[in-house]
């Protein structure tokens, strides 16, 4: 299987309140691939922030069931993962790439 | 906030307005907490964001309302700080340099702008009571109510139907005609039971007097041709002929002043209805008087006050006349050359008539200021109805022109504000009374035109 790349891999910075609760402990939290594991989300937000990053946690978030139009549907899962960083690193994830 | 003066000629100013780093920051982030608890961002509660994360996502727009907003306090409270009035609203100029705006807006440096106005000069109203003013006054006669019911009565003419009486000019007749050109009858060329008045040419010449003469059931055939400068071009001097029948020859019968006459305008007698007349006639040379006295006292204000004036305010007026001037020959199709007068000197002319005024409505506008003068929401809608009234039919659009126009309303202000100010004027200069004959009263003023 090919590798993916980075940019694949790290879909979008989640900001919410949780994820701004999040960076205190000096955690981030983005959307990722379903299919990337904790290395590859390890390598590519060293790559793409230029950051050192101390562990990767990752979860499945399942679809949730949405009505529309009176039809019952899924949403997809996403899984997100929140990387903690090493001490005196920081991503400022609102202002992008 | 610093404000330093730049320039200052005559009545021209220059300001320069520094407002401070730190001023700005604070409001800026007074502002942002005030937004604080009002933004729904998706993913937090509402009042749950983070003041560094608003900063983010608004800093900007925030920012620029910020220095909005200061601008406008700051050069507000410049001017009132100076003491000074200006004429308008003055012209704010902020740095042009992209960057150097950035860098305002990132908050690292001081807002600076210069603002340039024209100051109203200090008026110094002369002493009111010190004016010498005649109040030109007219006697109302017998003769000129008599005058007043001929008028009248020669209005009220009556025509009574006569038998085999021969029409003579004055006198109405009845008729069908059918007008041809070439043996065919044209278009708007025939009527029937028209009613026309003899002598008052209100034909096409020749019709009239070829009646002349006429009596009842004659047929008479008239051979005239249409003037050259006739406004129909298809009909202009052709030759036609018109093939009238005449009904009826009637002879005006003046009526006389009676009671019954006065009765007929629906008024009880003769002695009520002269009586009437007597109040017209007294309101109009009332009315007469009053401008003419107004008009006497606006000249004396405008010799009594000389200052200088702001040049924007004597340019937006003149530019105002000038243009109605402009439009107004258009209209008629006319150049300045057709008035027998050169461009230039109208001009002038017309610079010193925005000069009166300007200066008229700022020694009004000062007088009125200085003596609390103002007009009332009920005067105000005296006014509007007053206005509404002169469009029979239409008072509601009248109304919703008034209601919807913003600056409508202060156009019917300004008059009446005018009218109370000269009010006061007068009670305090008291005018002498002089009498003078009804000819003087109403004849007109010879520059007319310059009237405020």
């Amino acid at each position: 299987m090919m590798k993916l790349k980075a940019y694949d891999i790290i879909l979008s910075p989640v900001i919410t309140e949780k994820a701004t609760l999040l960076s205190e402990a000096n955690q981030v939290v983005f959307n990722v691939a379903k299919t990337a594991n904790k290395p590859d989300i390890k390598a590519a937000v060293e790559t793409l922030f230029g950051v050192k990053v101390k562990a990767v946690n990752t979860f499945v978030r399942k679809g949730k069931k949405k009505v529309f139009r009176g039809r019952t549907g899924v949403l997809s899962d996403t899984k997100k993962a929140i990387v903690t960083l090493e001490d005196g690193q920081s991503i400022d994830v609102t202002t992008g790439l | 906030m610093q404000v330093t003066e730049t320039s200052s000629e005559g009545l021209k100013r220059e300001l320069q307005v520094v407002v401070g780093v730190d001023e700005l920051n604070e409001r800026f982030s007074a502002r942002l907490s005030a937004m604080k608890d009002r933004v729904n961002l998706k993913g937090f509660r509402k009042g749950k964001v983070p003041v560094a994360h608003l900063k983010k996502v608004y800093g900007k727009a925030v920012m620029a309302e910020v220095l909005e907003e200061a601008v406008k306090e700051t050069s507000v409270k410049a001017l009132k700080d100076r003491e000074e009035r200006p004429a308008f609203q003055p012209a704010i100029a902020l740095t042009e340099d992209q960057q150097e705006i950035e860098k305002i807006i990132n908050g690292e440096a001081d807002l600076a702008y210069s603002m340039t106005f024209e100051v109203i000069p200090d008026i110094q109203v002369t002493d009111l009571a010190k004016l010498q003013l005649e109040r030109p006054v007219a006697e109302v006669v017998d003769a000129d109510i008599e005058d007043a019911l001929g008028q009248l009565l020669e209005r009220n003419v009556a025509y009574e139907e006569e038998e085999g009486r021969a029409a003579s000019a004055g006198d109405q007749i009845n008729i069908d005609f059918v007008g041809k050109i070439d043996g065919e009858a044209f278009e708007g060329g025939s009527a029937e039971g028209v009613d026309l008045v003899l002598g008052q040419a209100q034909f096409i010449p020749g019709f009239e007097e070829g009646l002349t003469g006429a009596k009842a059931g004659d047929t008479p055939t008239l051979n005239i041709s249409f003037p050259e400068d006739y406004p129909a071009t298809h009909l202009a001097g052709k030759a036609a002929e018109f093939e009238v029948k005449v009904n009826k020859v009637s002879k005006p019968k003046q009526p006389e002043a009676s009671d019954e006459f006065a009765q007929t305008l629906g008024i009880e007698d003769l002695a009520k209805l002269k009586e009437l007349l007597r109040e017209r006639i007294t309101s109009e040379f009332g009315e007469a008087s009053r401008l003419k006295l107004k008009r006497k006292l606006l000249d004396q204000l405008e010799k009594a006050h000389e200052f200088e004036l702001p040049p924007s305010m004597v340019d937006r007026e003149f530019d105002m006349i000038w243009g109605q001037l402009t439009r107004n020959l258009e209209q008629e199709g006319k150049t300045f050359e057709d008035e027998g007068k050169p461009e230039e000197e109208v001009r002038k002319e017309y610079r010193a008539i925005a000069e009166r005024r300007v200066r008229l409505g700022l020694v009004i506008g000062e007088i009125g200021d200085k003596n609390k003068i103002d007009v009332t929401s009920d005067e105000l809608r005296k006014a509007l109805m007053e206005q509404a009234r002169r469009y029979p039919g239409q008072e509601k659009f009248v109304y919703e022109y008034y209601e919807k126009t913003p600056g409508a309303l202060n156009e019917l202000r300004a008059p009446l504000f005018e009218d109370k100010v000269v009010d006061y004027i007068l009670e305090l200069a008291k005018p002498t009374e002089k009498v003078v004959t009804k000819e003087e009263l109403l004849k007109p003023d010879e520059d007319e035109a310059v009237q405020s």
